[in-house]
């Protein structure tokens, strides 16, 4: 009962998260200012849904995969965002709106 | 094999077990393979990536809250910004000047863009640049803190 | 309580659709290889918030789209340098860098 309160807690705040990032993608006026929000906001995001989800599984093996999967996906957001950024530097300067 | 290799083979070949575990839900019927295929990745990954610098694992483990901690932080004061309707925002670049060893500055970069507020792009001329979502924000401090931690995760090239 | 993490879910895409949104209008090229790193996230927070419905199977799935999404950006980070570089260490200094506070 108590697991199921928290699930509700935890997955409304992750959601709220993803929303934030969300509008920082949509808001915030460049490029690397964008990628700060999808990285660091959706990933909060993720860990809580992680947990609320986790709440929910029987075995402690489904929790543990949880776990990983967060982890991994965290440890690929620091590194992604790096070469995001990276890739758009070395863009700018040089035409780079191919739209 | 040198002494360095076999170590780094040994840190590697307890993660890749400890992640086998996990995925594997250490059922008994998966040990047999696991054993096989954390020998296997271990062999690959020595070869893809030799070891430079041996790690210590427990300061990895002790630095591990410090830095889910901030990368909680780091979410909070991106949200908080991109919710409020004023939208404090700041943008702006910094150089770090970093002396990791390689691959240290890769990982500093990475951990940096999960903290409040920087986001590495690559480097230049050595040094590591940093986007921050506010210049005003006092983070000279959180950066060199982050620093020290990754330096006192490797060892001096030597007495590994 | 699956009928609550269903409703979170649909949720969880529909802020994705709002993002996607961001893709589409650009104006970088940077800002659509997020694009890659958005389904990841959030796919993957979809892929979990289904899993007490349909089984901890779906967990693997996410667990590959977690890898795989990691893979893409790489890609696309390598297709749209000019040099294909892709290690962060490399130095090469961009053509437009601006290094110093501004």
């Amino acid at each position: 009962m108590i697991a199921d309160w928290l699930t509700l807690a935890f997955g409304a705040v992750g959601l709220v998260f993803f929303v934030a990032g969300t509008v920082g993608m949509i808001r915030f006026p460049d490029t690397f200012s964008r990628l700060h929000a999808l990285t660091k906001a959706d990933n909060l995001g993720l860990g809580f849904i992680a947990l609320a989800v986790a709440l929910q599984m029987e075995s402690l093996a489904d929790i543990v995969k949880l776990a990983v999967i967060w982890a991994l996906a965290l440890l690929a957001a620091g590194t992604v965002a790096q070469l995001v950024a990276r890739a758009a530097l070395r863009a700018e300067g040089s035409e780079d709106r191919d739209a | 094999m040198t002494g360095r290799r076999i170590r780094a083979g040994a840190h590697r070949a307890v993660l890749f077990a400890a992640l086998w575990l996990a995925l594997s839900g250490a059922e008994p019927a998966g040990l047999v393979p696991g054993a096989v295929l954390v020998a296997g990745s271990v062999w690959l990954s020595l070869r893809l990536m030799p070891p430079r610098r041996p790690l210590r694992l427990w300061r990895l483990v002790a630095h591990l809250p410090w830095f889910l901690g901030n990368s909680v932080l780091g979410g909070v004061d991106v949200a908080r910004r991109a919710l409020a309707p004023s939208m404090p925002l700041r943008p702006g670049w910094r150089r770090v000047q970093v002396a990791l060893p390689p691959g240290g500055r890769v990982a500093l970069g990475g951990e940096l863009s999960l903290m409040p507020g920087t986001l590495a792009a690559g480097t230049q001329g050595g040094a590591l640049l940093v986007h921050l979502l506010d210049t005003d924000a006092p983070l000279d401090r959180a950066i060199a803190h982050e620093e020290r931690a990754l330096a006192a995760m490797t060892e001096r090239a030597g007495n590994g | 309580m699956t009928g609550w993490l269903i409703l979170f879910a649909v949720a969880l895409v529909l802020t994705l659709a709002g993002a996607l949104w961001r893709v589409w209008r650009g104006p970088r090229r940077a800002d659509r290889m997020m694009a890659a790193q958005l389904v990841g996230t959030g796919g993957v927070g979809v892929l979990m918030l289904l899993a007490p419905a349909h089984g901890a199977a779906v967990l693997d799935v996410a667990l590959v789209l977690a890898l795989l999404a990691a893979l893409a950006a790489v890609g696309f980070v390598k297709a749209s340098t000019p040099d294909g570089a892709g290690d962060p260490e490399e130095d090469a200094p961009p053509a437009g860098a601006r290094g110093d506070d501004r």
